[in-house]
């Protein structure tokens, strides 16, 4: 069993190859925060060099699973774009994964509610509520969208402790330490884990959870400006 | 024989398709988005991104199922990666990469201009350089000499709306809905073309071309007119682009010498545009090819006949290479 996993949903472009004894690669690149992500640029070559490196071949893939954000639209179409025709050609089935789960599944271990945030610009972030259960963690909430105080909020409502991960939750470290029972995890969990891709497709893979390609999206949450102003109007 | 699946997405069309040599077309499937973007008046690039996303592979797969072929025969992979809509272009390009990777073929990215100029060879196999080619669309306006294969020099271009833009802005106007071009198209065929005389802007100033001024004055004429009649002001307008576009074209073609001339885009399906090119061309003794509608608007025929040329002449694109939404053609 060969799998290939790809991840785009914040700047950096993962991918990670994985059978079912563990990771065989895994890569992950980034940019300096100045510079405007380069998905489309990084991407292919990212998963040449990773099967390269394993010594490979991508025709002996089982299945390739995608994180499907929320998160940068271009990241996102990049990403479930690569990992639609690369199992098109290949002929196996495409694994999508939120990936927002896939930043709050290594932290299973805490004792905290889990709180992933990722970046959505214009001062927003997309986040959900993960609470701890053995052998994974169970989602709480939607994926939602909303400003920092917004997230505030909602961190505010509930009183236990929390733990917060994902670039959006670093960017705003500071406001955030102000709420009280709330912890942020380091820089080391602030992209969707490649590992976490593997070992989540890789079990469903094994349960035989396939989704038709079709279905396979990216999770925008947000839709366009000009859709947002033409229902505002014809309200 | 090389066999290129070739790929399309830099506006609102997911196309593919697949070309052999370059010159003879195995299949071509456009899905036009034209009905999401209606209501807002143009393409929204937002949208045109997303739905791309959805239609991609299934039009990669029925463009392989109707050229009869499957993945494992097709020798390069190609798509569109400028000019165009960044989000669009996007889309496009990582699923060629991606086939491209896991086939172990050559990716080659196409620049959509030069894919235009290669729809007149899919027309006419026959046909060499050097050509003078007339490049009308919503997104873009202009005269290209064809020297070679790969050799293209921009004669001229618009200096502020491309040509489709001036139809769709004249139609929305006249509340005829988008896209304009064939809205007008229609419209003027039952008009006077010399109903109301336009001026025509540029005309003998150079081998650029300008239309924000022919919309102002549709506009203007319209409003001190109340009660002119629509399709002849529909006629008029239209009447009016046809002669700047065909008298540039033609006389470019003399003054340098060029024995053919040839349109493509969008506004190349306008039916008065393509009947005066053939007349022009036919009373000066110029060679016109006036392709197939389906081969003037956006397609991705037109994009893996330029990707086998390109091919030849230059190899495969590095995958690391990106998008660029204002590509120049040369
Ligand atoms: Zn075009």
């Amino acid at each position: 069993m060969l799998l290939l996993g790809i991840d785009t949903a914040t700047r950096r472009v993962g991918v990670v190859l994985a059978s079912e004894h563990g990771l065989l690669a895994r890569l992950e690149l980034g940019g300096p925060p100045s510079t405007p992500p380069r998905h489309a640029e990084q991407l292919a070559p990212a998963i040449r060099h990773v099967t390269e490196c394993a010594g490979v071949r991508l025709a002996h893939l089982s299945a390739v699973a995608v994180g499907t954000g929320p998160g940068m639209f271009t990241g996102l179409r990049v990403g479930v774009t690569t990992a639609k025709a690369l199992a098109h050609a290949l002929r196996v089935p495409v694994i999508p994964v939120p990936s927002l789960d896939l930043l709050a599944y290594p932290l299973r271990h805490s004792r905290a509610l889990v709180v992933p945030a990722i970046d959505a610009r214009r001062n927003e972030c997309y986040f959900a509520f993960y609470r701890p259960v053995p052998g994974g963690v169970q989602r709480e909430s939607d994926y939602l969208l909303g400003s920092i105080d917004d997230l505030v909020g909602e961190l505010d409502a509930r009183g236990e402790e929390k733990l917060l991960c994902g670039d959006a939750a670093l960017a705003a470290a500071e406001s955030l330490k102000e709420v009280d029972r709330v912890e942020i995890a380091g820089p080391a969990h602030a992209a969707p884990s490649l590992s976490a891709l593997a070992e989540l497709a890789l079990a469903r893979y094994e349960r035989e959870e396939f989704t038709s390609p079709g279905e396979v999206l990216p999770i925008y949450l947000r839709k366009s400006d000009a859709e947002i102003a033409w229902e505002r109007r014809s309200a | 024989m090389t066999r290129v699946l070739g790929i399309e997405t830099s506006c609102d069309e997911t196309a593919a398709a697949v070309v052999d040599d370059g010159r003879v077309t195995r299949s071509s499937v456009v899905a036009s988005q034209a009905d999401l973007h209606a209501r807002y008046g143009g393409v929204v690039p937002e949208i045109a991104s997303r739905a791309h996303v959805e239609l991609i592979d299934d039009v990669v797969e029925q463009a392989l199922v109707e050229a009869g072929t499957d993945l494992r025969s097709v020798d390069a992979v190609a798509a569109v990666h400028g000019p165009g809509l960044a989000g669009a272009l996007i889309v496009g390009v990582s699923a060629a990469k991606a086939l491209a990777l896991a086939t172990d073929r050559p990716y080659v990215a196409v620049n959509h201009h030069e894919a235009h100029l290669y729809a007149a060879l899919l027309e006419d196999p026959a046909l060499e350089p050097p050509l003078l080619t007339l490049v009308v669309s919503g997104g873009h306006t202009l005269l290209v000499a064809m020297h070679d294969h790969g050799r293209f020099s921009v004669v001229g271009r618009t200096v502020d709306d491309a040509a489709g833009e001036a139809f769709d802005k004249v139609a929305r106007f006249l509340g005829l809905g988008y896209p304009g071009g064939p809205a007008i198209d229609r419209l003027a065929a039952r008009g006077d073309p010399e109903a109301v005389p336009f001026t025509r802007p540029m005309l003998d100033d150079g081998d650029d071309f300008s239309f924000s001024g022919l919309k102002t004055a549709v506009v203007r004429h319209v409003r001190a007119n109340p009660d002119a009649d629509v399709a002849d002001v529909a006629a008029s307008f239209q009447a009016a682009v046809v002669d700047v576009l065909v008298t540039k074209l033609v006389r470019v073609a003399e003054r340098e010498g060029f024995g053919t001339v040839v349109i493509g885009g969008g506004v190349a399906a306008n039916s008065a545009l393509r009947a005066r090119v053939l007349d022009e061309a036919a009373r000066r003794g110029l060679r016109a090819v006036v392709p197939a509608l389906g081969l003037c608007t956006d397609n991705a025929a037109m994009v893996a006949a330029a990707a086998w040329w390109r091919l030849r002449r230059d190899g495969p694109t590095p995958l690391d290479a990106g998008v660029d939404p204002s590509l120049p053609l040369a």
